[in-house]
């Protein structure tokens, strides 16, 4: 009796997937017109960077995207494996350097970075940025002494008690503010320092929660060995707490990539801003699901990407692993 | 003969007003081998923690190596005495997150800014000495008990210390497991190395105590060669804890 209603119910289920699959499958080989994003794949790319100078962000790119083959893959030769890290920490500074002009090439204004290059940029420069600082916000709160407990402590609950998108606005009146007059930094730059201040913050929580896993033992031994405080952090505590901290700091490396779509509201033509200019162009006018289906796979795609990289660095670094 | 380490009334008191050493007064002569023993609580892994300064005084004087150690000293004397005085703990305490040879050359490399190669020569042969050399490339958590110990004792002897202090080194290992770490700490012993031992191991202080200091409640209860302090302890308490310990 039970078993002909879980029958019904499964058959029922498959009813419904079949037909929504169907009714999907439908509008993508007949009614969906993927003009809009086809014409407009440079857009997507690159932005309006100008035509003649897009080769340099398309370069950066495939940079990018072949430091993140090379590195899942495992290179071979010991130097190349030493010289990875080293590699993901600049990638995003040399990307900003690169696109404005560095090596005497033609400088390029920030206006005209756009779609996944600029998606990128504003996700690795704010998370490089954040990272150091939300490690020495979690050192600050966890100090013995209480000034700098204090202020950390402010910092973070403040941060964490304003919502982004304000904490974006801010930045982008405030941060001018602090500077001295005739010094102007751009909307880029303040949008990703904006972000990357409040990153920071949760960060801290992250790597606090690492701190906290680490046995005081660990310090005394450490200690006994004769390592000064600063060694015993650097070489024995950090590593370990930052092991324990990557499910979470991976979760918010994710957060990061999804959170710069809100600097569309803010004018940048990120992914998200391109997406809506191009809704609001006569041409592609009603093309919301074609042009939103597009922009979730673009995300998806990164996302995923950044997932195996975590995945692959929590492996790289389980202590149980067996030596090779 | 030239003393290691004078201790004259220490004090350490905890927040309770408990005192975890009361006036404890002793002399550890180079070379020798001192097995410390008592009921838990007694005071003496407090003891020889203030030794290297893990633990520090409220009263009385401390003298290690020469370097003065008192309820007023500073980081510079104790890190003086961490580089030479070795510590080995109950649990270990081998960084997890290094291989067994990064456990340790860490220190000589960045303690005593020795060259690379030759501080894991140097760990080789320890470990060839503790009878595991190849456990070289393996991390922590892939080795016994037992291993990991005498990889912990490896790793205090590549700073080439003067003083081995043992903080009950086989409390926390296997009954089958622990003979492998005792045979090591002779070995030691006979190598003339000066060691101050906390343990429950009634045959290994028997065997290689050169003293035995038996401790209840902070104070020192008496101190005896091993021959007098197993068969004709002089104090009434020191025999009860035997008669317990045999039981």
């Amino acid at each position: 009796m039970n078993r002909w209603l879980d029958r019904g119910i499964t058959l029922l289920l498959l009813a419904l997937l079949g037909w929504a699959g169907w009714s999907m499958l439908h509008w993508l080989l007949l009614g969906a017109d993927w003009s809009v994003v086809t014409t407009n794949l440079p857009l997507y790319a690159v932005g309006s960077f100008p035509a003649d100078q897009r080769w340099r962000p398309l370069l950066w790119m495939a940079a990018l995207i072949t430091l993140t083959l090379l590195t899942l893959v495992g290179p071979k030769h010991g130097w190349l494996r030493r010289w990875l890290p080293l590699f993901w920490i600049v990638m995003a500074p040399l990307g900003l350097w690169f696109l404005a002009g560095g090596l005497g090439l033609l400088p390029v204004g920030t206006r005209s970075w756009g779609g996944l290059t600029l998606t990128l940029l504003l996700t690795g420069g704010s998370g490089a940025l954040a990272l150091p600082l939300g490690i020495l916000l979690a050192l600050g709160r966890r100090s013995d002494l209480p000034v700098l407990r204090w202020s950390s402590a402010a910092y973070i609950e403040l941060m964490r008690a304003v919502p982004l998108i304000a904490v974006l606005f801010f930045g982008q009146l405030l941060i001018p503010l602090f500077l001295p007059p005739g010094l102007e930094i751009n909307r880029v730059l303040r949008a990703l320092v904006a972000f990357a201040l409040f990153a920071a913050a949760y960060i801290a929580e992250d790597v606090r929660g690492g701190l906290q896993a680490i046995p005081p033992t660990q310090r005394e031994a450490a200690a006994v060995l004769g390592l000064s405080p600063r060694q015993s952090l650097q070489l024995v505590v950090l590593p370990q707490a930052l092991r324990v901290a990557l499910p979470s700091l991976t979760n918010q490396a994710v957060g990061l990539l999804q959170n710069t779509s809100l600097m569309a509201i803010l004018g940048l033509v990120e992914l998200l801003g391109i997406s809506r200019s191009l809704l609001a162009n006569p041409a592609f006018i009603g093309r919301y699901l074609e042009v939103y289906l597009w922009l979730a796979a673009v995300y998806w795609l990164a996302c995923t990407a950044m997932a195996l990289l975590a995945r692959h660095l929590e492996v790289q670094l389980d202590p149980a692993r067996s030596a090779s | 003969m030239t003393v290691a380490i004078r201790a004259t009334d220490l004090v350490k008191s905890y927040s309770q007003g408990v005192r975890a050493l009361d006036g404890v007064t002793l002399e550890v002569n180079s070379g020798e081998v001192l097995v410390v023993m008592g009921p838990s609580g007694s005071g003496k892994s407090t003891l020889i923690r203030t030794f290297n300064g893990l633990e520090t005084l409220d009263g009385g004087a401390l003298d290690v190596l020469g370097v003065s150690l008192d309820a007023t000293h500073g980081e510079r004397q104790v890190l003086a005495i961490r580089k030479r005085v070795g510590m080995v703990f109950q649990q270990f305490n081998l960084f997890p997150h290094l291989s067994i040879l990064d456990n340790i050359t860490l220190a000589p490399i960045k303690v005593q800014q020795r060259a690379k190669a030759s501080a894991e020569q140097r760990a080789m042969e320890l470990l060839d000495q503790m009878g595991i050399r190849e456990q070289a490339y393996k991390y922590p958590a892939q080795l016994s008990g037992g291993q990991q110990q005498r990889v912990a004792i490896a790793r205090a002897l590549a700073l080439d210390p003067e003083v081995m202090l043992f903080d009950e080194p086989t409390s926390a290992l296997d009954p089958e497991r622990v003979k492998e770490v005792l045979d090591a700490m002779r070995q030691l012993a006979k190598g003339g190395m000066t060691m101050v031992v906390v343990t429950h191991e009634l045959s290994f202080a028997r065997e290689v105590a050169d003293r035995v200091m038996f401790m209840d409640r902070g104070q020192v209860v008496e101190t005896s060669d091993p021959e007098t302090f197993f068969s004709n302890a002089r104090e009434e308490r020191s025999r009860r804890f035997l008669n317990q310990m045999q039981h």
